[in-house]
């Protein structure tokens, strides 16, 4: 029969999902000035009630690096904030969640890692760097996970034309396969009919005078 | 009942391995009485299955928690309905599931196809009992979700928050009877392969199935982009994650499929691609699910790591092996029965549309893998995300677009001139007009213009076709405009029933299309405080908090905002959004906050208000504009009525008139004669 999981087990494997939160799980009531219960402080033995923090993702709140530079000489802010919203959806969260640096600080309210990143982004814009340099920064410290989407050098431009070299391909073997399936057809509706007749000249002669003088009749 | 259920669940097994070795035998030995003996294992199969899910269903809803599963995703507290739906939410579950539908379908396509089909009915049984093999096998022992704990707690640790919703209760069923349907014309078709039985007859049974699962996939993917929507709170709905990629990618090759099985059926062409797109959409679905639950690509969506993965990565393998031995090895059997004559042909519009539709779906699969490549040929983790989705794929979805206006416009065989002028002209002159239009009004956009311009060539084609094919019927038959375009669509469901879902794909293009001028705000409001936020259509809206709330209910704390709205100086209603604490039934928090979205939802715009959080009184708020998110919803609807058009049974003698596969208009003649032949 179906095998039996231990406590230990299954609390390992439960907590073990949501532990990454721990350090996030003020949640509401800490957002709202309040401090959440607590579940530290159990004691050994005491009925354990299986609770788990986990979001659709497991969380590293500790995931941010600074990326700091100093400003540019006279800086001043390098672009518009719909710039810099745009920017930072090419920048990725490096919570675990996935989701770019504005959509993870505009989605899910408890990351607090998009907005240390968001406020990274917020000084490079003050310093007066622009949009690459900012990428740059970020990249060179977090690597090229901080982006997301690859980018178009090494390897990784790999990653940017094979879908369009595999649709071109499949467009010539499409092509090739019409212009073949063209030819057939021209050559089997130039071909005299006669040629694929088992009949002699005389046979074929007579029968398209039995099918005029249908006609004529 | 639980007991009868975990015992039925291994009987499953010992039937399922019956079926499969019986069947095979059956056939290869060609003995009935075999193959009749493994028919009626896969359909003990499924009554032990149905069995095992009865059982499980009992212990979530008696709250059983000495059972793992039952433990993980309940909680004592939560609504029956989502303690109903915990069933598939789960990997154990989702497993036993699968097993579920797939025992279901078997059945139901075996027994009504047996009397058709002698001679595939064995190996077509074994293959589905193979394949219930694997997925029964899986849940026995990688995933069961009858393992018991060594003691009892007290209290589950529930579901999340942002999972019970209805979208979210009733999104996986949908995407799982779709998967799982793609399983049906793969097991004829292989049937087909190994008896080299590969004439009309397993085309019926594969087209039908093939059609369910594009049915269900719709609807899933549709609903899950709804549950994003409105439940998470990025006000988007498509992010090209993994698990959405892995919906995506079947649906993409079934459409493929459903559109050049048309020349197979007309023409008796493509037979080898027929096949392989029948299989590759099987494999994709199975690809999918080892992909989100083997943790080998990174996912906001990804079951835990499980040893279940390699088993699917195991599967698949053997799976690919055998079709791939299959066809090479059949390949004389598979040659067409005739050549297109003509380039311009609705024969050649439909390869082109099955090479945009493949060329998406390998863009995507791509997309999704080339992390894991990139990784072991670097050392370095890298993220494909929505920039190289939306690079790659809006041209070819703008393609796509094209072609599906273009299609139906050319006649089968060959097109004259003449034909293409005519059906070409009103069309044509729709994408002119709307382009003019939209940049007169002050849309600088490139794509959103082109998509636009396109959406109304389509339906321009759409419209069209009805006019053409209402027109004949009223002058043939002196019928009301309204009795024409019923009996019309009536007695001919494939054809118009497809221009419903073509109609259904503008909508949806048209929605995307409005994303580009989606515009956001970040903004605190204290109680009484107002914020004037202009939209992408130039009017002016006037935000008014009415104060931050707080309340206390039996499984959550909220805290909650209103504001009263006004557009350009006019009331326009009053809109809410919440943060969510839940609780379980010790008042032990669970989960992250959850945030309720605030939506007011027209035809041109969705006003999309959440709630990040209060600093006393203080509501800190991101407001969205984003236009024409409606239509995501309406053109999903309508591809669902499409599609039921289209599959609802039609009687032979009114099919072998009205379907286009009986109709073949003369070489040369027009698109529009068909709609002349068939009235």
């Amino acid at each position: 029969m179906t095998a039996a999981v231990t406590r230990r087990d299954f609390m390992a494997r439960i907590v073990g999902i949501g532990a990454a939160l721990a350090s996030g799980a003020g949640g509401l009531a800490g957002q709202t000035g309040q401090r959440a219960p607590s579940r530290s402080g159990r004691a050994p033995g005491d009925t354990i009630t299986v609770v788990d923090s986990a979001n659709l993702f497991a969380m590293d709140q500790g995931a941010a690096k600074p990326v700091r530079l100093p400003p540019k000489r006279d800086a001043a802010p390098s672009m518009t904030s719909d710039a810099r919203d745009d920017l930072e959806h090419h920048i990725r969260c490096q919570c675990g969640c996935t989701l770019d640096v504005y959509t993870c600080r505009t989605t899910d309210f408890s990351c607090q890692v998009s907005p240390a990143m968001h406020r990274d982004i917020m000084a490079l814009v003050e310093g007066g760097y622009g949009a690459q340099e900012i990428v740059d920064a970020f990249v060179s410290a977090y690597g090229e996970r901080a982006l997301m989407a690859p980018k178009k050098s090494g390897f990784n431009l790999v990653g940017w034309i094979t879908p369009g070299v595999a649709l071109i391909g499949g467009g010539i073997a499409v092509a090739v396969l019409l212009h073949r399936w063209d030819r057939n057809a021209a050559r089997r509706s130039s071909a005299p009919v006669t040629d694929a007749l088992d009949a002699t000249p005389e046979e074929i002669a007579r029968v398209e005078a039995a099918v005029r003088g249908d006609h004529d009749g | 009942m639980i007991l009868v259920g975990e015992l039925s669940l291994w009987v499953a097994l010992l039937m399922a391995a019956w079926a499969t070795t019986v069947s095979f035998a059956g056939g290869a030995l060609r003995r009935d009485d075999l193959v009749a003996s493994g028919v009626r294992g896969l359909y003990a199969t499924f009554g032990m299955v149905l069995l095992a899910s009865i059982g499980l269903w009992t212990a979530l809803l008696s709250r059983d928690f000495s059972l793992e599963y039952v433990a993980s995703p309940i909680s004592a507290n939560m609504p029956t309905v989502y303690v109903f739906t915990a069933f598939w939410s789960g990997q154990a579950g989702s497993m036993l599931f699968w097993a579920l539908i797939l025992s279901m379908y078997a059945t139901v396509a075996i027994a009504t196809s047996r009397a058709r089909n002698r001679e595939l009915t064995p190996w077509a049984a074994g293959t589905l009992g193979g394949i219930l093999l694997f997925f029964l096998a899986t849940t026995c022992f990688k995933a069961n979700p009858y393992t018991r704990l060594d003691w009892i707690p007290a209290d589950g640790r529930g579901m999340n928050p942002q999972l019970q919703n209805p979208g979210m209760a009733i999104h996986p069923p949908n995407l799982y009877l779709g998967y799982v349907a793609t399983a049906i014309p793969f097991s004829f078709a292989i049937a087909a392969l190994i008896t080299r039985k590969l004439d009309a007859e397993w085309l019926g049974v594969v087209r039908r199935w093939s059609l369910l699962s594009w049915f269900f996939l719709t609807i899933g993917i549709v609903l899950g982009m709804w549950w994003a929507y409105v439940e998470l709170g990025w006000s988007g709905y498509w992010a090209w994650d993994p698990v959405e990629n892995a919906s995506f990618l079947p649906w993409l090759t079934g459409t493929a499929f459903l559109h050049s099985i048309m020349i197979q059926e007309k023409r008796g062409m493509l037979r080898k691609w027929n096949v392989v797109l029948v299989v590759v959409t099987f494999l994709l679905s199975i690809l999918g699910t080892f992909l989100t639950r083997s943790g080998v690509i990174e996912s906001v969506h990804s079951f835990a790591q499980s040893p279940v993965g390699s088993w699917f990565a195991a599967f698949v393998g053997i799976a690919t092996v055998t079709t791939v031995y299959l066809v090479t090895t059949r390949l004389r059997d598979l040659e067409a029965k005739a050549e297109l004559e003509n380039t311009i042909s609705r024969e050649a519009a439909f390869l082109y549309n099955n090479l945009v539709l493949c060329g998406i779906a390998f863009a995507v699969l791509w997309g999704t893998l080339f992390p894991v490549l990139s990784e072991w040929v670097t050392g370095h983790k890298i993220t494909v995300g929505p920039p190289f989705f939306n690079t790659v794929n809006i041209p070819l979805g703008l393609l796509l677009l094209a072609l599906t206006g273009i299609g139906p416009l050319i006649a089968w065989r060959k097109a004259s001139v003449s034909n293409l002028k005519r059906q070409f002209a009103t069309p044509l002159t729709v994408v002119v007009v709307v382009a003019v239009l939209l940049v007169a009004l002050g849309m600088r956009a490139p794509s959103a213009i082109v998509a636009y311009a396109l959406s109304g060539f389509v339906a321009g084609t759409i419209v069209q076709e009805f006019y053409k094919g209402v027109g004949a019927r009223r002058s043939i038959h002196g019928e009301s405009m309204a009795t024409a375009l019923v009996r019309l669509v009536a007695r001919n469901r494939r054809r118009y029933g497809g221009y419903i879902v073509h109609a259904g794909i503008v909508m949806l293009f048209a929605a995307f299309a409005g994303l580009a001028f989606k515009r956001d705000h970040d903004v605190t409001l204290r109680g009484g405080e107002a914020a004037e936020l202009r939209d992408p259509y130039g009017h002016l809206w006037r935000f008014v908090s009415q104060g931050v709330s707080t309340s206390q209910l039996r499984d959550r704390d909220v805290l909650g905002v209103t504001l009263e709205t006004w557009r350009d100086g006019k009331p326009a209603g009053f809109i809410s959004s919440e943060k969510r604490q839940y609780f379980d039934s010790r008042r032990e928090p669970l989960f992250q906050p959850a945030t309720e979205v605030g939506i007011r939802s027209t035809p041109k715009l969705d006003t999309y208000v959440v709630l990040a959080g209060a600093r006393g009184d203080a509501a800190e708020l991101r407001g969205s504009f984003n236009p024409l998110v409606m239509w995501v919803w309406l053109g999903g609807f309508v591809m669902m009525i499409g599609g039921l058009i289209v599959m609802w049974p039609q009687a032979e003698r009114r099919r072998a008139q009205g379907g286009y596969a009986a109709v073949m208009p003369p070489a040369g003649a027009a698109a529009g004669s068909e709609a002349a032949v068939t009235v």
